[in-house]
């Protein structure tokens, strides 16, 4: 049994600190890993980062998280990743790790993502620079987790981004908005590296469950979605190996 | 400020903005219905103050609104059980 903690979105900033850490404090009883799935901070400076680092750092678990958009804000994404990181949290962009979780090799590869939209129904990189740079950003972000799926040597492979890879997690968002949380290109990376789940944060307004067409389940891990510090998903790797065969 | 003659489609408009690029707010996840003189402001912030903070940028674009704040603040506590995946 691997156990899975999962939380994204939780924004957080000096007026926020220490709302998470008692929920957070006994994590290694019901989790062998914590995930972060962007957004950690609200305006993205370092001041909230070192609130992060605080909330999440010393957990009798692992945390391995992206950014998000809201990460992203101040222009100080590395400096962000360094903050964290020196407090023990692994920040992957565009690349992967693997955990030992009771002699099981759990992989994570992690990408913060973009928008764009799904399937039949998405922008192209076409016409202004502007366009072209949005769209290829996103192609970009999603072979690098391809990538980073692919080159995990591990028994379970997990998805971690910020922006959705489907839109069934985004049900109770608006339409209109869906091409700016997400993108089909991600789901299509996770599908052609067999992944066996994805997590996601973004949307506060959607759904937690949903699927790749390739049928990986995702879970919207956005805490307005699961209304609490974080959720727990638990995985039997000979049961997901069955699946996928 | 909002005035009469604006159509109310863009006075939301320009409050959705505001509370995401406001740097005291930014919030992208916040709702808002308007109502005649009315608005309703709907959605998730992470704090008390957060949400509270909501009704000042509102009250800075359009005094002459009446808000009514039914953001809710998002549960931190542990979950109560767990999802097996099988």
């Amino acid at each position: 049994m691997i156990r899975i903690a999962a939380v994204g979105d939780v924004h957080l900033a000096p007026d926020a600190s220490g709302h998470l850490r008692p929920a957070l404090e006994e994590l290694g009883d019901c989790s062998d890993v914590l995930l972060l799935a962007g957004d950690l901070t609200k305006h993205g400076t370092v001041e909230e980062a070192e609130v992060v680092a605080r909330e999440f750092g010393g957990l009798d678990v692992p945390v391995v998280a992206v950014l998000g958009n809201h990460d992203h804000h101040s222009d100080q994404g590395e400096e962000l990743s360094t903050v964290l990181g020196e407090a023990g949290i692994t920040v992957l962009e565009g690349d992967g790790i693997v955990l030992d979780v009771n002699g099981r090799r759990v992989g994570i590869a992690g990408v913060k993502g973009f928008g764009g939209g799904f399937a039949g129904k998405c922008a192209s990189a076409f016409g202004e620079q502007e366009m072209k740079a949005f769209i290829n950003h996103t192609a970009e972000v999603s072979d690098q987790l391809g990538k980073a799926l692919e080159e995990l040597d591990a028994d379970v492979r997990v998805a971690l981004t910020h922006y959705s890879p489907v839109k069934e997690t985004l049900r109770g968002e608006p339409l209109e908005i869906y091409p700016f949380l997400g993108s089909y290109l991600l789901a299509e990376a996770i599908d052609k590296a067999r992944a066996d789940i994805a997590f996601h944060g973004h949307a506060h307004a959607g759904t937690e469950h949903g699927m790749t067409a390739g049928g990986v389940r995702v879970r919207n891990v956005a805490q307005p979605v699961i209304r609490s510090a974080y959720k727990v998903y638990c995985l039997e790797p000979a049961e997901l190996e069955q699946a996928a065969s | 400020m909002t005035t009469d003659q604006e159509p109310p489609q863009y006075a939301v408009a320009r409050l959705r903005r505001a509370l995401a690029e406001d740097p005291r707010t930014a919030e992208q996840g916040v709702r808002v219905d308007l109502r005649g003189e009315q608005v309703y402001l709907s959605g998730d912030v992470a704090s008390e103050e957060r949400k509270r903070t909501l009704d000042q940028v509102v009250h800075d674009i359009a005094a002459n609104l009446k808000v009514h704040n039914d953001v809710r603040v998002v549960e931190a506590k542990a979950p109560v059980g767990q999802e097996e995946l099988r």
